[in-house]
């Protein structure tokens, strides 16, 4: 097991800049999930610290050696790829035991590595098919399992469960979570899914087209979002912007309403700003700001609803531009077309100012 | 429903038919001369099926002609030509496959658009000063005009679709670039080897040109002595058919025996699926 450090990376491939100067500090052990929309190079970060991708400037180091020229080969980590990436001409036991063969490690611990392996993911039964008679969540616990008996000092990931079912994906999340906690590996997990991210990090990194826009425990992250981007990709549904300013009762929204605010910012009397409110830190109440029901969609255990400022009807469906949206854990009656007033809980309003960062 | 199918499988089946009966027709004829006498071969209506069927046809080519002694040598230049066109080929297709190098590929196809003829006097002259001529060594030499590219264009095509993950995720496992060629993408190439060695064989064997003028009397391959029968002997069609239908039926078996190797998709079930 080793830290991983990552100092002002830089990717470009020809003269498009990819990774942009990002620097990231992984402690021993931690389970860190890089997350950002497709695109914003979290695999090719993955690559570059798996060294499957030449590092254009900055450092990466594994433990207290700097790899930046280092080949995967001798870095001591293990992958695991989105499409698995097994070998087709060898057996489940053969490709766990592949590693440990160009180790030339003697047989009777490349057996009872791939058996431990075997055991804690349940691979027993399947140890001598091949890649092409597992089912994909077969596949992907074999393509665990290669990662593990290597024991080495990190693990990377790269969007391993999106190639799976819903069901299956959270199955999935729960065991590699169990799997960290038991074998207490470094690991760097890469995903555009928020939830996994929330659900499973220590520590996420927020990506956005080459940067780092945040970094931070799920929760700090869900809590103090830094920016408008961060507070948008975290939580789902994701939070509620309105633009407007602050105003001496509260903050007024371009559609003319009141919203409330817990206590006004310094010095920010009449500047353009973005009120963010989860869905979830919003109620119904008599007091509260009028707004009419556009969409109701009740799962059961709670209903989210979808509300414009009253008085827009006119405005066509698809514009979204002021569309609010609430989840209330209670069951309500109310109509698509009905007017109902939300209240917003002042403790938990996000406010942006004009850049996008948090004030 | 069921009537379309029946309809549209007749239709196909129609089209097939059509499309391989030229083929098939030499190829029965051929059949039918090897196994005829020859009255029955310059008979006007022409026999399809004889009375009496003709094995000595069969039994003549074994027994004259050193019939054994040119099947040997075919055996050799093909078998000789191929191998060493798979040791180098196979590693240079995967070079350009994963180098990209689309250039190089460009020149290995000029090398085989370039007429056989073009090599040969140079070569003959070359062979002959090497004091090379009366062994096959010149004439497996030359068949690697013919079946290095062959291979070559084959293998990148094949390692162009293996996917990189698989060699990426070796690499990371530790294996280096030898190890990664040897144990990962080589084995998964198991297909595209077997097409390639078919092809290489069939080009070979068939090869006519080099021979004529390499060969010498104990040098001959088979179709070189097929067409010495045709030239110096009086025509006679029956055992002629029947040299031509032996010289073309190893390759006939090797494509059938083959056929299953090449459809066995090797790669099924590496990457994703479900
Ligand atoms: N080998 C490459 N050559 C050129 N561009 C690339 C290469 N690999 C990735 N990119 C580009 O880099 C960007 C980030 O890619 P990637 O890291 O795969 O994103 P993510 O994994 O976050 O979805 C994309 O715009 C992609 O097109
Ligand atoms: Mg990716």
């Amino acid at each position: 097991m080793a830290s991983v450090t990552i100092r002002d990376v830089r990717k470009s491939f020809g003269a498009v800049d990819i990774i942009k100067g990002v620097s990231i500090d992984i402690q021993d052990g931690e389970f860190v999930i890089l997350v950002g929309p497709s695109g914003c190079g979290k695999s090719t970060l993955l690559r570059m610290i798996a060294g499957l991708e030449d590092i254009s400037g900055g450092e990466i180091r594994i433990g207290s050696r700097v790899v930046n020229n280092v080949p995967p080969k001798d870095r001591d980590i293990a992958m695991v790829f989105q499409n698995y990436a097994l070998y087709p001409h060898m057996t489940v036991a053969q490709n766990m035991a592949f590693s440990l063969k160009l180790k030339r490690s003697p047989q009777g611990e490349i057996d009872e590595r791939v058996a431990r392996a075997a055991e804690i993911l349940g691979l027993k039964p399947l140890l001598e098919r091949f890649p092409r008679q597992l089912s994909g969540g077969q596949r992907q616990r074999v393509a665990m399992g290669r990662a593990i008996v290597r024991d080495p000092q990190v693990f990377l990931f790269d969007e391993p469960l999106s190639n799976l079912d819903a069901k299956l994906r959270v199955a999935m999340r729960a065991e590699i979570k169990a799997l960290h906690q038991r074998l207490k590996t470094t690991t760097i997990y890469v995903t555009h899914d928020q939830i996994e991210a929330m659900t499973m990090a220590d520590k996420i990194v927020v990506m956005h087209d080459g940067i780092v826009e945040q970094m931070g425990a799920p929760l700090e992250l869900y809590d103090r979002p830094a920016n408008l981007f961060v507070a948008g990709f975290i939580g789902s549904p994701a939070m509620n912007f309105i633009k407007g300013n602050v105003g001496s009762n509260g903050f007024k929204a371009e559609s003319g309403q009141t919203f409330p605010l817990a206590a006004a910012p310094a010095a920010s009397d009449g500047r353009p700003m973005v009120y963010g409110i989860r869905p979830e830190h919003i109620r119904l109440t008599d007091e509260g700001v009028p707004v009419e029901v556009v969409v109701i969609e009740p799962t059961g255990s709670e209903t989210q609803i979808i509300v414009r400022p009253a008085g827009e009807r006119d405005k066509p469906v698809a514009d979204h531009s002021s569309a609010i949206t609430c989840v209330l854990k209670d069951r309500i009656a109310a109509r698509p077309g009905d007017v109902i007033r939300i209240a917003p809980d002042p403790k938990s309003i996000h406010l942006f100012d004009e850049s996008g960062r948090r004030v | 429903m069921n009537l379309r199918k029946i309809v549209h499988g007749t239709w196909m089946a129609f089209c097939v038919f059509l499309l391989v009966s030229p083929a098939l027709f030499f190829f029965i004829w051929m059949l039918s001369l090897s196994l005829k006498y020859e009255i029955d071969n310059g008979a006007y209506p022409p026999i399809l099926i004889p009375e009496r069927i003709a094995w000595k046809n069969y039994a003549g080519v074994f027994e004259s002609n050193n019939f054994l002694l040119y099947f040997k040598n075919s055996i050799i230049v093909t078998g000789g030509a191929t191998l060493l066109a798979l040791m180098v080929g196979v590693p240079a297709g995967y070079g350009i496959a994963r180098m990209r190098a689309t250039k190089s590929a460009m020149v290995i196809m000029i090398a085989r658009m370039t007429p056989g003829l073009s090599f040969l006097i140079p070569l003959f002259l070359l062979f002959q000063w090497l004091g090379l001529l009366g062994t096959l060594v010149p004439q497996i030499l030359i068949h690697l005009v013919v079946t290095v590219p062959i291979v070559i264009w084959i293998m990148i095509s094949y390692f162009e679709t293996t996917p990189l993950e698989l060699e990426e995720a070796a690499m990371i496992d530790g294996a280096t670039r030898w190890q990664v060629f040897r144990n990962v993408a080589l084995p998964i190439a198991k297909p595209g080897i077997v097409v390639a060695f078919i092809l290489s064989v069939i080009f070979s064997w068939n090869n006519f040109v080099f021979g004529i003028v390499l060969a010498s009397r104990e040098t001959r391959t088979l179709p070189v002595a097929v067409y010495n029968m045709l030239s110096f002997e009086q025509v006679s069609w029956g055992p002629l058919a029947a040299a031509a239908l032996i010289v073309t039926l190893p390759v006939l078996i090797l494509t059938i025996v083959a056929q299953r190797q090449i459809i066995a998709g090797l790669t099924a079930g590496a990457v994703k699926g479900g």
